[in-house]
């Protein structure tokens, strides 16, 4: 059981965006999307990143039981695995789940104190201590504007970057040779990192709006649609 | 042939203790006239032996009725089925609750719902079993049915619909008014049995009204048509009772009915809320698997013509030898029948076919489908499905994991030893998961199963059913070894000293196999190892797994390939090539870092949120990863993996860290290394004669 957790590439370094500012304590990230196009996908590969990176990761859903949960963990490990020739993928996978951490709540009955209450228990107890907490399953930008401010206290106070996944309706529009603007209107000014998935079935791109490095600006990745890996794609 | 059974209710009564289910049945016999005499159940012949019985369900949950009662009610047939109150997630409760359709949940008045209550609550949730509540008691002091209904919304999470209001409470309380028919119930005779009908009394009116409205707002939520003709104010009774019915299938919500078993009040009332709507087999899709299609779900036809797929669901000894119940799900099972066990595949054919009343038992021809009956002289195992020969169809899975705790039994004399051995003999056939052996060094009988309280419950009914006085040893867990790395091996086997000679050689190399019990494969060319001397090598090498060469454990987790080796024209034998794997069994095994695994239970706890801090504690505090917590508002579900040596004594932990409100499952995960620190200490342990016992 000594095995060493295989480390996994960032899988926004193309996008422009440095580890050491995904993981930067405090860091406040949001990933946004239409409806079932890959939101949970794209957190847990980020869930996957951090924990090859011995980070602990609490995983915050709402709405999906844990099994549900686990399942998107267990796939898209084997697929990231096969794609790194990860040589004994099977004996990997018990490495990683010490390091992960899922919290599900109903969304009509999920508030940021009841979560910091949580949150402090299980560190309180030493029962799990983590390095990065993803959320995923906020409704929209106005659901999110709600309870910006608590989380980003929440992020303060136990130094802890945030991940978190928006249902958008509209994508923001684009001009060519100025940024995107942003599909978060209400809640953009809170976040250093933006990220937009955008697209039909047959073809996702996912696209940095805030916070990546100037020289990626225009440059695009891909959701594999059979796999909802993230793969590296120049923008043409 | 479609049969209608649309007048069948297959039901369980559930309820806390004390919250009066042994009077409620009671009284259900007596008004469907099963029974022509009400016994109290705190009469003075049976306080000592009814208390006994009540302490015992107490502590260990299980009920002692017969498992499936027959009873008429207006033209409905109604089978009342025991359901065992134990939470530990085993085979025998969930056959149990499978064959339910629906359910009574009774609850006391005064006591409301409390933990058991919960706890059967969750049972039924998990396996979506409509019910309907029934609080009873409303004559005692402190009744406040409006409270537990309350209580149902807060504590169980239900929608509860009150359909009844009751005319006064306590010492008061003479019957209850029906909102649905907009009357007053009372309850009339000596034994209650005659109810009359009367307007309702005008201070309960304006009272009656308001509940009513409350009753249709909640039902319309589930029903357009319900929800369009309150707009227009044209609701009937038969369209009310309709929407009441679809959304009690649909177990959107839950009906609540008054009454006091005890004092005979109520329960006519709520037989006929049990014929409205609780489903009948029509109203249930039941599924089972396909053997013969790598066991690929099917779906039943209720339908008496189709091809027989019924189940043993429960085994009882009688005076006149095993007596099996049964439930047809699909086809008809008749007198004179043959048919096939799935799991043995043998054919055998149906003598007397009977039903079960209260106190005795009718023979009848057949037991069509969506019925229950009971068969006399069949040879099964509980939980063992029969079917039309050559049909392949299971109701249950066939995989049974194999026991991960046992116990040592110590009888108390010889007439013990003798009910212990009748005992076992009747459980193993229950239950698939509890196994019994006789260790070879100790003498000492081993029984083995799927967790503590698992084990816990035979040994209670050993000394309950069978008067045996028995004490048990301290649980052992079943460890196993592994390796955790390629060895080779190079053995010759030779004896060439007097006698016929041995001689064999392998040649290859042992690996882990994740996933595997045991892998074997040949790699060798050019005939170096001839076929059938391949097979005694693959027999000796299996042997060896029995006991580990590392802590005696049996080994688990292991490959074997075999690449070269060399015979001798006269000396080489099956014997010798197996004398000679066991020899490169052991070259190979301690080179090949052996480590010793411990099986590992997902461990999924149930408990008010309130808690939940306290509740991952004592897990992590196990060895246990905890998964994950998920909110369900006023509960909360934890899941997490614990190692089976750190979970005894668990419940009693559970109990007093949650004030008894919590409940936890545990089954099988998977075998995982135990840590060098536990390991060692394993090893002292077994070094350590006194540690024998352990």
């Amino acid at each position: 059981m000594n095995t060493p957790l295989p480390p996994f590439a960032n899988p926004l370094t193309h996008l422009g965006y440095e580890e050491t500012k995904l993981l930067k304590p405090r860091a406040f990230s949001a990933v946004c999307a239409r409806p079932g196009v890959g939101k949970t996908a794209f957190l847990v590969q980020m869930a996957l990143w951090a924990m090859s990176r011995k980070k602990n990761v609490l995983h915050v859903s709402l709405g999906d039981p844990i099994k549900k949960v686990d399942l998107w963990y267990q796939d898209l490990f084997s697929h990231i695995a096969r794609r790194s020739a990860l040589p004994d993928a099977a004996a990997a996978w018990p490495t990683f789940l010490p390091r992960r951490f899922i919290m599900t709540f109903r969304v009509e009955g999920f508030s940021v104190p009841k979560l910091e209450e949580r949150l402090a228990d299980l560190v309180e107890q030493q029962i799990f201590t983590p390095h990065v907490i993803v959320i995923d399953g906020i409704e929209s930008d106005s659901a999110l504007h709600a309870f910006t401010a608590e989380l980003q206290n929440l992020a303060r106070k136990f130094l802890l970057p945030v991940w978190i996944s928006v249902r958008i309706q509209e994508y923001p529009s684009t001009q060519e040779g100025h940024p995107p603007s942003t599909p978060l209107p209400e809640s953009n000014a809170s976040f250093e990192s933006i990220v937009c998935i955008e697209g039909a079935a047959d073809r996702i791109h996912v696209r940095g709006i805030k916070g990546g490095t100037p020289q990626a600006l225009g440059t695009t990745l891909s959701l594999d649609p059979a796999t909802l890996l993230l793969t590296t794609e120049k923008a043409s | 042939m479609k049969i209608d059974n649309r007048h069948v209710r297959n039901i369980g009564i559930s309820a806390h203790i004390d919250a009066g289910k042994t009077t409620l049945t009671e009284r259900v016999l007596f008004y469907t006239q099963r029974i022509h005499a009400i016994h109290d159940v705190k009469g003075k012949d049976g306080v000592g032996a009814t208390m006994d019985f009540m302490e015992l369900e107490k502590e260990r949950g299980i009920t002692i009725a017969s498992a499936a009662t027959y009873c008429r009610w207006k033209e409905h047939d109604i089978n009342i089925i025991d359901t065992p109150g134990h939470v530990d997630f085993t085979i025998e409760v969930e056959r149990s609750l499978r064959i339910l359709d629906g359910a009574i949940l009774v609850l006391c008045s005064v006591g409301g719902v409390q933990s058991q209550s919960i706890t059967v609550n969750h049972q039924m949730n998990r396996y979506r079993i409509p019910c309907i509540a029934f609080i009873n008691k409303c004559d005692r002091v402190g009744a406040n049915p409006a409270r537990v209904a309350r209580q149902i919304k807060e504590k169980l999470g239900h929608h509860a619909v009150p359909l009844q209001l009751p005319i006064g409470l306590e010492a008061g309380f003479s019957g209850v008014v029906d909102l649905i028919s907009m009357n007053a119930l009372y309850f009339d005779g000596d034994k209650g049995e005659s109810v009359r009908v009367e307007p309702i009394p005008e201070s309960l009116r304006e009272e009656a009204e308001k509940s009513r409205e409350t009753l249709i707002d909640s039902v319309s939520l589930f029903s357009d048509e319900l929800m369009e003709a309150a707009l227009e104010e044209r609701i009937t009774e038969p369209m009310l009772m309709a929407a009441v019915r679809k959304a009690t299938l649909a177990r959107n919500i839950m009906p609540v009915l008054l009454g006091s078993a005890y004092k005979n009040k109520g329960v006519q009332p709520l037989l006929d809320a049990v014929t409205r709507f609780l489903p009948s087999p029509v109203d249930v899709t039941n599924t089972a698997v396909d053997v013969k299609r790598e066991n690929t779900v099917v779906e039943l036809k209720n339908d008496t013509g189709a091809p027989l797929v019924a189940l043993a669901f429960k085994l009882e000894d009688g005076p006149y030898g095993q007596l099996t119940y049964i439930r047809v799900y699909q086809g008809t099972l008749s007198k004179g029948d043959t048919v096939q066990n799935v799991r043995t595949e043998k054919t055998l054919k149906i003598g007397r076919v009977v039903r079960m009343h209260a106190d005795r038992m009718e023979d009848i021809e057949a037991i069509p489908a969506g019925y229950i009956g009971a068969l006399f002289g069949v040879d099964c195992y509980s939980g063992d499905t029969f079917v039309k020969p050559g049909l392949g169809i299971s109701m249950t899975s066939m995989h049974v994991p194999e026991p991960v705790i046992s116990l040592a039994l110590f009888p108390q004399g010889n007439k013990s030893q003798m009910n212990i051995a009748k005992a076992l003999e009747r459980f193993t056939k229950e239950d698939p998961t509890f196994k019994t052996h006789v260790d070879e060094e100790s003498g000492e009988t081993i029984i083995s199963g799927m967790g503590e309280l698992h084990l816990e419950i035979y040994v209670e009914r050993m000394r309950r059913e069978y008067q045996a006085e028995v004490t048990t040893g301290m649980p052992r867990v079943a460890y196993r070894e592994a390796i955790t790395q390629r060895a080779d091996f190079d053995y010759t086997h030779k004896k060439q000293t007097g006698g016929s000679g041995q001689y064999g050689r392998v040649v290859g190399y042992m690996e882990p196999a994740l996933g595997e019990d045991f892998a074997f494969e040949s790699q060798v060319v050019g005939g170096a190892i001839p076929k059938p001397f391949l097979a005694a090598c693959e027999k000796g090498f299996r042997n060896c797994l029995k006991k580990g060469p590392f802590m005696e454990y049996p080994v688990i987790g292991i490959k074997i390939v075999v690449q070269d080796g060399n015979t001798h024209p006269v000396d080489s034998s099956d014997v010798a090539f197996q004398a000679a794997a066991r020899g490169a069994f052991m070259q190979a095994f301690h080179k090949a870092r052996p480590m010793l695994m411990e099986p590992v239970m997902k461990v999924v706890v149930e408990t008010p949120t309130e808690f939940q801090g306290g509740v991952m504690g004592s897990l992590n505090q196990r060895r246990g990863i905890i998964e994950g917590a998920q909110d369900e508002g006023l509960f909360s579900v934890i899941e997490s993996r614990v190692p089976l040596s750190e979970m005894f004594g668990y419940s009693t932990v559970l109990r007093s860290l949650t004030q008894g409100k919590a409940q936890f499952t545990m089954e099988f995960s998977s075998y995982q290394p135990v840590p060098a620190a536990v390991a060692e200490a394993l090893a002292r342990k077994k070094t350590d004669p006194k540690g024998k016992s352990q």
